[in-house]
């Protein structure tokens, strides 16, 4: 089978591409630009635009003009029209229209507190993303030359992934994957077992309760996908499920991040409810970009959530393998080694591997932490200036411990932190809470000034954002509404109570026991 | 009415069933050909969605796992209604398509040119079931023959068939 579709449709993309690359460098779009907020992509609207139309234009003339024969080459080419598709979109939202709505939402001012409408929404970007995705496949339909490539979003998830674990620290990574095997040991085997109480006490049968224990556990519709086979679910089982899942999942992508900014909390918090509470893992992704679309605090604790999630799920399998081989005759002896090497993600061993090669100092600095260092040399103006350090002063006597005193005095007088020890202590005087929102923000503000971050860490946090923006958008084309009105029967009355349960609870225990750190 | 070619749609519901009834009788009657059209809705392409975290491996054998599940469906209702037909001596051809379950009855009709298409009512609210239904409006727009719904018989058995 030929997979490329003679169609002009790339080469258009590459032109659009090209296009923006060009009218931004040349300044002809800054009126735009100024008018929607979107100053600090004017580097990548050049950078990105030339390479995506230059990659776009030469492909896309191989595939109007070439002679394509049956093949590997013919696949993989075929692929880069969908890509250059989602790229698009995704890149449209997130130079042009998300600026514009955040422009927008600021110009009605604050809704909620000191926070716009678009930032308690979480409408930004990646969302917005999401959305466009979702409009499209369920309106206009993916065009036909792009269905091949969209699939191809998966691997930019993964991929972006694998990146991400250039981004942790040994100890962050203990401390995040100690949290993550607490709550989601915690919460899946909980909701697992209570999916299978639930569907006993209501008369389902086992290949629905089995199919449903799994999505609604672990991470919804890939755990659907894994255990489907293993429990012989019928048809509507799988329709049931997945249509619940998929509700859910688009559900709390929009309200986590509502419900996260109303109980102001922060990032570490956030990720962690976030990748238990969500049911779908796709949707904790989005979730965590939502709450925090300039940073990626929040995904790096999610997407730890996430791989633990991914990592239970040979183990769930193999449990409901058992517990459906006990109770039906038709139920078929599972072979373990089988099961753990086919549903082992071999992504999360590149991750492994990132962090690894990062550990060792070949991105940053090995002392570096969390990928940046302390330089105190900075220029005048990133210096505090002396109204600021004043309002400090100000309220230097509610400061109780007499190591922020001393820190906290050092930052008035010298209007910069002073050592990477001060640093750390300022860092826990602002997570405290002790001080102003607004003397807060100037410790936020020194923080920030006298943290660098390593020039290929930069990279990968670009590559990371650019990724998930790509995957997630076409994730979204994915997701049809078709696929969703399926919810129903007794998988969205148990999915509910679970989904609801599992919700609610996990962010009592985190708003409880998960304290911020920066 | 005479007809010499009944288009049924049908997937084996209890309003479908009394459509196959009707349709047989019909057939019957007036030594029509019956041409079965049986949709597999086109929502089972999208149905895996989202997941992005399975491998290859993982996904293969859940596409093969479904289709398998499909197909034996398709294959238990065609040859269900097949014997049906047999036993009372009516010509009937089984015809599966993938699609939209509207748009794929119009196609259809447009390829047999039927002289009456019989389809059942909606499945009831709270029944178990595929949200995949036709469009009476479009259907009624879109259709060259009489289009006959067939109300479902009070005394059918309960049938916990999924399909639409």
């Amino acid at each position: 089978m030929v997979y490329t579709h003679k169609h002009p449709a790339l080469l258009v993309i590459g032109v659009i591409f090209l296009a923006i690359g060009f009218l931004t460098a040349g300044g002809m779009l800054d009126g735009l630009i100024a008018t929607i907020g979107a100053r600090k992509y004017i580097g990548e609207m050049i950078w990105l635009g030339y390479i995506l139309g230059a990659i776009s234009l030469l492909v896309g003339l191989w595939h109007l003009f070439g002679t394509h024969r049956e093949g590997n080459l013919d696949y993989y080419l075929s692929t880069i029209a969908g890509a250059a598709f989602i790229m698009l979109v995704a890149m449209v939202i997130r130079w042009y229209v998300a600026p514009f709505v955040a422009t927008l939402s600021k110009a009605m001012g604050p809704v909620m507190g000191d926070k716009y409408l678009h930032q308690v929404l979480g409408l930004n970007y990646v969302v917005l993303g999401i959305l466009a995705g979702i409009i499209i496949v369920n309106t206009i339909g993916v065009p036909k030359w792009a269905q091949n490539g969209v699939r191809l979003s998966r691997l930019g998830l993964k991929t972006g992934v694998i990146l991400l674990g250039t981004l942790y620290s040994l100890a962050e990574l203990q401390q995040l994957g100690k949290l993550s095997v607490a709550l989601i040991g915690f919460f899946v085997l909980g909701s697992v077992g209570l999916v299978l109480l639930l569907g006993r006490m209501r008369g389902l049968p086992n290949n629905m309760t089995g199919v449903l224990s799994a999505g609604m556990g672990v991470c919804g519709v890939s755990a659907t996908v894994a255990a489907a086979p293993v429990v012989k679910a019928r048809a509507i089982d799988i329709a049931y499920t997945i249509g619940t899942i998929l509700l859910w999942g688009v559900g709390c992508m929009f309200l986590f991040p509502i419900i996260g900014h109303m109980l102001d909390m922060g990032f570490v918090q956030f990720g962690a409810w976030a990748g238990t509470g969500i049911l779908n893992s796709a949707q904790v992704a989005g979730a965590a970009l939502a709450y925090q679309p300039d940073g990626i605090e929040t995904l790096k604790v999610a997407e730890i959530f996430n791989i633990t999630r991914v990592l239970f799920l040979p183990i769930i399998v193999l449990w409901l393998a058992l517990w459906f081989v006990r109770r039906e005759d038709n139920g078929e002896r599972v072979n373990i080694g089988q099961v753990i090497v086919q549903k082992f993600p071999l992504f999360v061993l590149g991750f492994i591997l990132m962090f690894a090669l990062s550990s060792t100092g070949i991105f940053a600095p090995p002392q570096h932490y969390k990928g940046k260092y302390f330089d105190n040399n900075i220029p005048e103006s990133k210096l505090l200036k002396p109204e600021e350090a004043a309002l400090l002063k100000a309220e230097l006597p509610k400061v109780q411990r007499e190591d922020r005193k001393a820190a906290l005095l050092r930052l008035i007088d010298n209007r910069k932190i002073m050592s990477r020890e001060d640093d750390a202590v300022i860092r826990g005087l602002n997570n405290a809470k002790v001080l102003s929102k607004q003397a807060n923000k100037l410790l936020k503000k020194a923080h920030k000034a006298v943290r660098h971050t390593a020039g290929k860490i930069k990279a990968f946090r670009q590559w990371i954002t650019l990724l998930f923006a790509f995957g997630l958008t076409g994730l979204g084309m994915q997701i049809t509404m078709a696929a969703i009105r399926q919810a129903g029967g007794q998988p969205l009355v148990v999915g509910g109570i679970v989904g609801t349960l599992k919700a609610v609870l996990s962010l009592i225990v985190i708003l409880l026991f998960v304290h911020e750190t920066i | 009415m005479s007809a010499s070619c009944i288009l049924l749609a049908s997937h084996g519901t209890t309003g479908a069933r009394a459509a196959e009834a009707r349709a047989l009788a019909e057939a019957q009657r007036t030594g029509a050909v019956v041409m079965h059209l049986l949709v597999v809705p086109s929502f089972w392409a999208d149905i895996r969605g989202d997941d992005w975290l399975n491998g290859g491996p993982a996904r293969d054998a859940f596409s093969t796992y479904v289709e398998d599940l499909l197909a034996s469906e398709v294959e238990q209702e065609i040859s269900r209604l097949g014997k049906a037909a047999r036993a009372t001596g009516i010509t009937l051809h089984s015809h599966v398509r993938r699609g939209q379950p509207t748009q794929c009855l119009l196609d259809f009709a447009e390829d047999c040119l039927p002289q009456l298409v019989i389809i059942g009512t909606p499945r009831r609210k709270g029944e178990p079931g595929y949200r995949s239904r036709m469009t009476l409006e479009k259907l009624a727009r879109g259709l060259n023959a009489p289009l006959l719904v067939v109300p479902r018989q009070v005394e059918q058995p309960e049938n916990d068939s999924p399909h639409e």
